[in-house]
């Protein structure tokens, strides 16, 4: 099992359309996703459950993943949080 | 047994029929348990009809391409990814075959399931999330139900008794042979009101209680004029039923005497009837009724009802056709309307703004999406070769947007030549004035317009700030206010001295109890639905111009409504 946490750094925050990229790129892997926010813990693979964190920018997310392909799994997450999400400008 | 209960009118006629009760709603799904046997066949429904909605959404989001579709699809993209959700399927099977719930309710628990979830979190935040799952189940829902249907002879007969009805659903229902729609919520003022009227196609709202009361197969009398509604009519009822049927027969023989008759007042004065227009019907009834000419063609239904974002030759053809069929009297055409308020239960709203009726709607929409324009504006340049043709755009609000339209329909007609295509000689522009900053700024920007229109349906609701879907505020939502009617005079005058012709195409001017107000101000071009055009061009021609323009200062001097109305009694 992989842990790490992720900073949100976008504009908007995690946000409709950041969450759905979230979710979408999470849903072409096999490992399990969570993602806690608040002493929440979601399915990241849930759009509604993404949505329901409601995270803000400059929140912190702490990211678990377990699975065989949990290091690509992770890679591709961190990397979008460090894209903002391929939205700011 | 005999029930009696009133709805507000929406769209005028009579009817009778069985009564067809639909809640597609979420939240009206009644509980349902199902029998072991049943439970393989329920679970073949449920996911049927995720298929169904899947294929819809992904049909909604193949249809739209080009500039619109990015965030249309964005919006259908949460949407489909809603349906998805592993939170939202996990266990669904599970509540038919374990808890032998039918699967309306099995989603209905898994949407309650969810929707608490966001309790007590931001109001917006959570009301906009819950929409959008109301939407996803409210579509599987339907589609659950239309599996039902699918079953059960047609709709011949029926009169569908619902919570809401969206605009794109009328014609369909019609064409299936709903003789007339009854629906808990929704305004007279609404989208659907108004495509209703165009359809003639009776329509009462605000009759909840008939929701409550009435079951599938009841019979159902309506009154859509009153409003009116008789379940299990009686002898009596049925003997009324027939006179009024009769009645409105005669009418209509009478009316359609009219139909070649000048629209000219008592004193001689003639008024201008153009006719408000969507659909092919539509300019064919107006071109029969005698129109002098299409005074407003929405081009949003080209966009909304079609499977694809129409390219130029489509919008060229469909545009052709338009001013073929109206064989030398004048086209109007307004440039894309669309707005996040527009196509409310499509799933093409252009995506959820907190505000879209100051957002990005009208002509700020098309100015945003140059290319999206262009292609209209050079479809609509070559229409124009074919006849006389004029380009309305909506919701200007100030002179800068004027300015760039100019220079838009400039660079069509330069391409245009450029692609050798031939387009229209002379095409006159003009601005609907539905924002007040442009009925007051009308002389701004005059120089770039040949003509305006005002929309008085936003312009009312701009100018009182009252929402003119809002149930509660019905009251307040009135043309009859003093401020509007000054405002109208002071354009109508303004116009005048000017040269350009000022027209209202709201639903003001399809009212023939507006016209001794509206030809007192000063109006000499109406633009109106032609379900009302013989109505209208009847109390133009019963009325005396000059004597009710020798009352116009007494009705600007009204204080309030009562005033107006007592103005208009006298």
């Amino acid at each position: 099992m992989l842990e790490r946490e992720l900073k949100v750094t976008n504009r908007l925050g995690l946000h409709a359309r950041a969450a759905a990229k979230l979710v979408q790129l999470l849903s072409g892997f096999q490992s399990q996703v969570t993602l806690t926010g608040r002493g929440r813990e979601v399915n990241a693979k849930s759009i509604m459950g993404v949505l329901l964190l409601a995270a803000a920018p400059g929140a912190t997310l702490l990211v678990r993943i377990e699975g065989d392909d949990e290091a690509a799994a992770m890679e591709a997450a961190a990397a979008l949080f460090e894209r903002r999400f391929d939205e700011d400008g | 047994m005999r029930r009696a209960l009133r709805g507000v009118s929406a769209s005028r006629g009579i009817a009778l029929g069985r009564v067809r009760i639909r809640t597609p709603q979420a939240l009206a799904v009644e509980e349902r348990r199902i029998p072991a046997d049943d439970v393989p066949d329920e679970i073949l429904r449920l996911h049927r009809a995720l298929d169904a909605t899947r294929r819809e959404l992904h049909g909604l989001r193949e249809r739209l391409h080009g500039a619109l579709a990015q965030e249309v699809g964005e919006f259908l993209d949460l949407h489909a990814m809603i349906l998805d959700d592993p939170e939202l399927l996990h266990g669904l099977d599970d509540l038919v075959s374990t808890g032998r719930y039918s699967a309306d309710y099995a989603l209905k628990l898994q949407r309650d399931r969810l929707a608490a979830v966001f309790e007590g979190m931001h109001d917006d935040y959570f009301r906009s999330r819950r929409e959008d799952l109301d939407h996803v189940i409210g579509r599987v829902h339907a589609a659950l139900q239309q599996r039902n249907h699918d079953a059960e002879r047609g709709f011949a007969g029926d009169i569908l008794v619902c919570e809401t009805i969206a605009p794109q659903e009328l014609a369909e229902l019609q064409s299936q042979g709903v003789v007339a729609v009854v629906a808990a919520a929704g305004s007279p003022l609404s989208h659907s009101a108004i495509l209703a009227r165009s359809l003639h196609l009776p329509l009462v709202l605000g009759a909840g209680e008939l929701l409550a009361l009435a079951n599938d197969g009841d019979a159902l009398m309506v009154d859509a004029g009153t409003g009116e509604l008789v379940l299990e009519p009686d002898a009596g009822d049925l003997k009324r039923y027939h006179r009024r049927e009769a009645e409105i027969s005669r009418e209509q023989a009478q009316l359609s005497r009219l139909r070649r008759q000048p629209t000219r007042t008592l004193d001689g004065v003639d008024v201008r009837l153009y006719a408000n227009a969507e659909s092919r019907e539509d300019v064919a009834e107006a071109h029969a009724l005698g129109a002098d000419g299409i005074g407003l063609y929405r081009t949003e239904f080209l966009f909304l009802q079609r499977r694809e974002l129409p390219g130029e030759e489509e919008q060229f053809l469909a545009y052709r056709d338009l001013v073929l069929g109206m064989a030398g009297r004048v086209v109007t055409i307004r440039t894309l309307d669309l707005g996040a308020d527009k196509a409310d239960h499509s799933g093409l709203t252009l995506r959820s703004e907190p505000n879209p009726a100051l957002g990005l709607r009208g002509v700020r929409l098309s100015l945003a999406h140059e290319a999206l324009f262009l292609t209209q504006l050079r479809a609509i340049l070559r229409a124009a070769a074919y006849g006389p043709v004029r380009v309305l755009v909506p919701m200007v609000c100030c002179r800068e947007e004027m300015q760039s339209v100019v220079a838009m329909l400039e660079a069509a007609r330069i391409s245009l030549r450029a692609d050798g295509l031939q387009a229209g000689e002379r095409v006159e522009l003009g601005a609907m004035i539905e924002v007040p900053a442009a009925a007051l700024g009308l002389a701004d920007f005059i120089d770039l317009v040949d003509f305006v229109s005002v929309g008085t349906n936003d312009l009312v609701q701009y100018l009182l700030a009252v929402d003119r879907g809002h149930e509660s505020l019905s009251t307040l939502y009135t043309p009859r206010h003093p401020a509007l009617l000054r405002l109208l005079s002071e354009l109508f005058a303004y116009g005048r001295r000017n040269g350009i012709p000022v027209a209202v195409c709201g639903e003001m001017a399809s009212e023939a109890a507006n016209v001794p107000l509206l030809l007192a101000l000063g109006l000499r071009d109406f633009s109106l639905h032609p379900s009302t055009l013989l109505e209208v061009r009847r109390a133009i021609r019963d009325a005396d111009h000059a004597s009710l323009r020798r009352r116009a200062q007494s009705l600007l001097r009204a204080h309030d409504r009562a005033g107006i109305e007592k103005w208009l009694a006298r």
